[in-house]
């Protein structure tokens, strides 16, 4: 299998009233492509930090990214933002959907951004996939919680990325509403050969991946392979 | 960019439908109408008083000359589509039979007057009408103090030079006749074509060459660019509606800056309004920005979906607010059309373009600061929610947001004076609430400390805002002190014009008064029941030398400014003494003489010298001025300069010699008395006993102008209104800025166990000391602001407004305390589940 995510020695270091203070100790690892991992850690621990940076949403200080073998840590913010539209998905805790958007809309958007053809299309039949097709004109505050995280799925899945970043994204739903998600998320991954990063404290949600990365005061601690644990298909 | 239209425009759809978008519509609608309707409705009455004030010139402009005007001029103003019309007057005598007086004789062609009227009565001092013609070949009009002096009859023929005239009508009153109470013979009016025969203006007479122009302002501009390179200042004097310096030309002047102030502060009002709407917009999509940025969307990207969403709401707002402010002024002006006599027909375009450009410069100018820091948004804040925008400087704000305002004012206005003034107050009150803020926060620590009440909490949240916000505050303080501008400026003019003619005010006067018929005068008015108000003494003098240098250019008409005023300086000027200083004199260099000894026979009379006169005739303080009297010379000395208040009608002089002077010289008196309008028929019996003594009536004079004022008093409290509405609207759309952040605040208190009287009250506190601090600053730059208006721009004397120390912070709590109750009363009673699922 080819690497989709390589990593070397990646530092975070912020400047803060009181000086200097590193957050990411150098960091080194790979996943391959269709891959899925889990970084887990305590809050605090810099796994959101990793995942920013990761996902170009950051710069590194120090150290280099290469995803699907682009150099993320040499391109400007707007290289990353192109590259994102193509190649990256993103799911998040707080959904994090455009309230003035109908779901459709929130769906369209990055194929929107990308210009693609036949966004509508394109979303509609992703909808159905998530079983919203009928809440398609609603908008996020008319649906619920995990109808909204579905919503967000949809949309990370549209342009088909490479690379899912997903930040607890069962984090804000009750169990039901949670295993619905996961099972839909490892699903659509599996399809659609995804590269799959996620971050949780959520050890059940950790244990679906086939990798766990485990972070502590901005170090990277432990690397294991498991066998995955099944996931309960959505309906 | 197609698909960035799209989604621009779908965004600015759902957002509108959602009322995201509301307040920065109203914002945009606000600034277009309000300046649309005041614009358009102070054109519209511009166009009504300088129509009235038209009529006093007999025309929209005039050319005066000293000698007869080519043809060619007045042929290529016909050409430009400009009515004409001529006059020529002269000073002449007329006789009858044995008596003879000197008179004002106008020659007026058929097309006289082109604004206003000639009003004529059927006998003497009678009643006047407007006159349907122009006297007719051979006949003679003229006004009823010549019946007196000549002893002449309707009827009878009387001589002008060679010429012989029937006298037809009593002459009452043209429109371009002037006032002055010295020198002003009375009026006889006859045909342009018959003053040849009189053979009075042949070479050597002072004859004065009028012609009188009307059309409209563009055809008026045209004629005089194309006419001015050929005129010479010494011969000729070009003098338009805008030009009239006397009392109604300068209520209509003053008029006018008022609703250039009001349309500047209704500009200043929307602007803030804006600004304050795109700061909510643009933290309402701080998230929107960072998801789309993380779903790939590059910085032009998001730069063009934000500049076209701009751009559909600036469209709306401006095609809603130029239909409401038309709309709007439309209604005013039909419920206002029995008072005020405004054209309806006239449309005016520099409104309609002002108005738009205000809006479009408003919205992009004021949204641009916000925009900027939406688009320096980074995407990380998908993950961490409290990355804010990376513009952090509220200096660039208050830079660009200044600059802004400055320009709008500078581009409506043309005027940097008015501009700078409101400026700088507005910069220096935002500087006094920023050093308010910080005093205002060390008090706040001090007083929120301890158990947390209502009290203690409306503390904290200011303490907070005040530091997060200060936007909010100063923006609610310049509201309040421009509505204070607003608000002052127009009772302290409205008082400033109705002092100036309180009831009663002389409107006849009375000159050549002799010493033993003063005493005699003045108990047969009383007996008659009439007050006669102060006698000045008058004696005519030539004025001859200037230290000891002959003048040899006489004062002639043309170089004055003002033919009422310089008739007191022709060949001979009115002399007056006094110790005491006439009212409504000022002295604005050296000191006035007052009853100082004088050594008579070793130094000049002091004497003090009208300001304006000084400067004409280059007359310095200390300068020997020498007199002649009959035949005896008086030397003074120049010992003071006067301002004098042309506006009050009083007799006014340009020289007051020292009493000493005088002693030698036998004095004839002017005086005035004030008779009600409805008793005019009393005039007859009055004067019957007194042949020698002439009489003014400035009655009509005084009633015109007293309804002008009236009228434009009504047009400024109109505007008052609508600026307002236009304030109330500001403080409504800051109020609802800050929904967002109370919501969550009100939404963490209530799970917490806050108790709604608690937070109902804490809310309501927090709002009350917000309006008292704006209150309280406004009323400082109030004061300052209007003291340089007053003194710079409205030549008014500038007055203290402690009461509005008061009033303003009372106020600011009551309605900002309202406002705020009332704009957060949904939100206060919202259940805690339903806040929290709003904070989502």
């Amino acid at each position: 299998m080819t690497s989709m995510i390589k990593t070397s020695n990646v530092t975070k270091f912020v400047t803060t009233s009181e000086g200097t203070l590193q957050i990411l100790r150098p960091i080194s690892f790979e996943v391959k492509a269709g891959e899925s991992i889990a970084i887990i850690g305590a809050s605090g621990s810099g796994k959101s930090t990793l995942l920013g940076l990761l996902a170009g949403l950051d710069e590194v200080s120090e150290g280099e990214i290469l995803l699907d073998d682009a150099p993320l840590h040499t391109m400007g913010e707007e290289e990353r933002a192109v590259f994102r539209g193509k190649n990256v998905g993103f799911i998040f805790q707080s959904f994090m959907l455009v309230q003035s958007l109908t779901a459709l809309e929130n769906v369209m958007l990055p194929a929107e951004i990308a210009n693609l053809p036949n966004a509508k299309a394109m979303a509609m039949r992703i909808l159905e996939d998530v079983g919203l097709a009928h809440r398609a004109h609603h908008f996020p505050n008319q649906l619920s919680g995990g109808e909204q995280q579905r919503v967000a799925i949809a949309r990370a899945f549209i342009t088909t990325p490479k690379i899912l970043f997903a930040d607890e994204p069962t984090g804000n739903l009750d169990a039901k509403n949670s295993e619905k998600v996961e099972a839909l998320l490892f699903k659509l991954n599996r399809e659609k050969g995804t590269t799959l990063v996620l971050v949780t404290h959520d050890n059940t949600l950790a244990h679906h991946c086939d990798r766990q990365l485990i972070m502590s005061a901005g170090e990277l601690t432990e690397d294991s392979t498991v066998t995955p644990s099944p996931v309960h298909e959505a309906h | 960019m197609n698909t960035t239209v799209n989604l621009a425009w779908r965004l600015f759809r759902h957002e509108a439908k959602r009322g995201e978008l509301t307040i920065i519509l109203l914002a945009i609608i606000l600034s277009v109408s309000a300046v649309l309707s005041l614009s358009l409705f102070s054109e519209r009455l511009q166009g009504a008083l300088k129509s009235r004030s038209a009529a006093f010139i007999a025309a929209d402009a005039q050319l005066r000359s000293g000698k007869p005007l080519d043809e060619n001029w007045l042929m290529k103003a016909r050409d430009l589509g400009l009515n004409t019309a001529q006059r020529v007057s002269t000073r002449s005598m007329v006789f009858f039979g044995d008596e003879m007086a000197l008179t004002d004789l106008r020659a007026v062609n058929g097309n006289y007057p082109l604004k206003g009227s000639v009003n004529v009565a059927n006998a003497p001092f009678g009643a006047k009408t407007p006159a349907s013609s122009l006297p007719r070949k051979g006949e003679a009009w003229i006004q009823s103090r010549l019946f007196q002096s000549l002893g002449v009859k309707l009827g009878d023929e009387i001589e002008i030079g060679d010429g012989v005239f029937t006298v037809a009508k009593v002459l009452v009153d043209i429109p371009d006749a002037g006032f002055s109470v010295f020198n002003t013979e009375p009026i006889v009016l006859i045909r342009l074509s018959d003053l040849a025969a009189t053979s009075v203006t042949g070479p050597g007479s002072r004859a004065n060459y009028v012609s009188y122009f009307t059309g409209t302002f563009s055809e008026i501009n045209s004629f005089h660019d194309w006419l001015e390179p050929q005129l010479d200042s010494d011969i000729h004097r070009w003098q338009t509606v805008e030009d009239d310096e006397s009392a109604i030309g300068q209520s209509v002047a003053r008029a006018e800056r008022y609703f250039l102030l009001a349309s500047l502060l209704a500009i200043v009002l929307a602007a803030v309004s804006i600004a304050v709407a795109a700061q909510r917009y643009s933290q309402r999509h701080f998230d929107p920005v960072a998801i789309m940025k993380t779903l790939g969307a590059t910085k032009k990207t998001i730069r063009a979906i934000y500049l076209f969403q701009v751009l559909f709401i600036t469209l709306l707002g401006i095609v809603i607010g130029l239909l409401v402010g038309f709309v709007g002024q439309q209604v005013v002006v039909w419920g206002l059309a029995d008072r005020i006599d405004v054209s309806l027909s006239v449309w005016h375009w520099r409104p309609v373009i002002i108005s738009i450009l205000t809006g479009a410069t408003c919205a992009l100018l004021f949204s641009l600061y916000p925009l900027m820091q939406l688009f320096s948004i980074p995407p990380l804040r998908v993950l961490r929610r409290d990355l804010g925008s990376n513009l952090r400087s509220r200096t660039i704000q208050f830079l660009a947001a200044g600059g802004a305002v400055f320009l709008l004012m500078l581009m409506y206005s043309q005027d940097v004076k008015i501009s700078a003034i409101l400026f700088s107050s507005g910069v220096v009150l935002v500087a006094g609430l920023l050093v308010a803020t910080f005093i205002l926060i060390a008090v706040g620590r001090k007083l929120g400390a301890g158990k947390i009440g209502a009290w203690q909490l409306a503390w904290a949240r200011i303490k907070r805002r005040a530091m997060d916000n200060s936007v909010q505050l100063i923006s609610f303080s310049i509201t309040i002190m421009l509505l204070l501008v607003v608000l002052v400026m127009r009772n302290d003019m409205i008082a400033q014009w109705r002092a100036q003619l309180p009831e009663g005010t002389p409107n006849y006067f009375l000159v050549n008064i002799t010493e033993d018929k003063k005493d005699i005068l003045d108990s047969h008015f009383s007996a008659n029941g009439i007050e006669i108000e102060e006698f000045y003494p008058v004696v005519r003098g030539r004025f001859v030398a200037v230290n000891n240098e002959r003048v040899n250019t006489e004062v002639t008409k043309e170089d004055e400014p003002n033919d009422e005023r310089r008739r007191g300086l022709g060949r001979e000027a009115n002399l007056t003494w006094s110790n005491t200083l006439q009212k409504g004199n000022e002295v604005v260099r050296g000191t006035w003489h007052g009853d100082s000894a004088v050594d008579t026979l070793t130094a000049p009379f002091p004497v003090s010298v009208e300001a304006d006169v000084a400067e004409r005739l280059n007359i310095n303080l200390g300068d020997k001025v020498t007199f002649n009297v009959g035949s005896e010379v008086v030397e003074t000395q120049v010992t003071s300069l006067r301002e004098v208040d042309w506006q009050t009608m009083q007799p006014n002089f340009f020289f007051v010699i020292h009493p000493a002077a005088m002693e030698e010289f036998s004095a004839t008196y002017i005086t005035s008395f004030y008779l009600p309008t409805e008793e005019k028929d009393k005039l007859t019996n009055l004067l019957q006993p007194f042949a020698s003594i002439t009489m003014f009536d400035v009655d009509a004079r005084i009633n015109q102008l007293r309804e002008i004022v009236e009228q434009v008093s009504v047009a400024v409290e109109f505007i008052l209104v609508l600026v307002l509405i236009a304030g109330s609207l500001v403080l409504i759309a800051q109020v609802q800025a800050s929904m967002d952040e109370r919501r969550q605040e009100l939404a963490i208190l209530r799970t917490l166990g806050a108790k709604g009287s608690l937070i109902r009250q804490s809310v309501i506190f927090e709002f009350i000391i917000i309006g008292i601090v704006a209150g309280f600053m406004a009323a400082l730059a109030n004061e300052l602001s209007l003291y340089m208006l007053q003194t710079s721009v409205f030549q008014m004397t500038a007055s203290l407004h402690l009461e509005y120390w008061i009033i303003a912070p009372v106020a600011g709590a009551v309605i900002v305390g309202t406002l705020g109750a009332l704009g957060c009363w949904r939100l206060l009673t919202l259940n805690t589940a339903t806040l929290l699922r709003k904070m989502v």
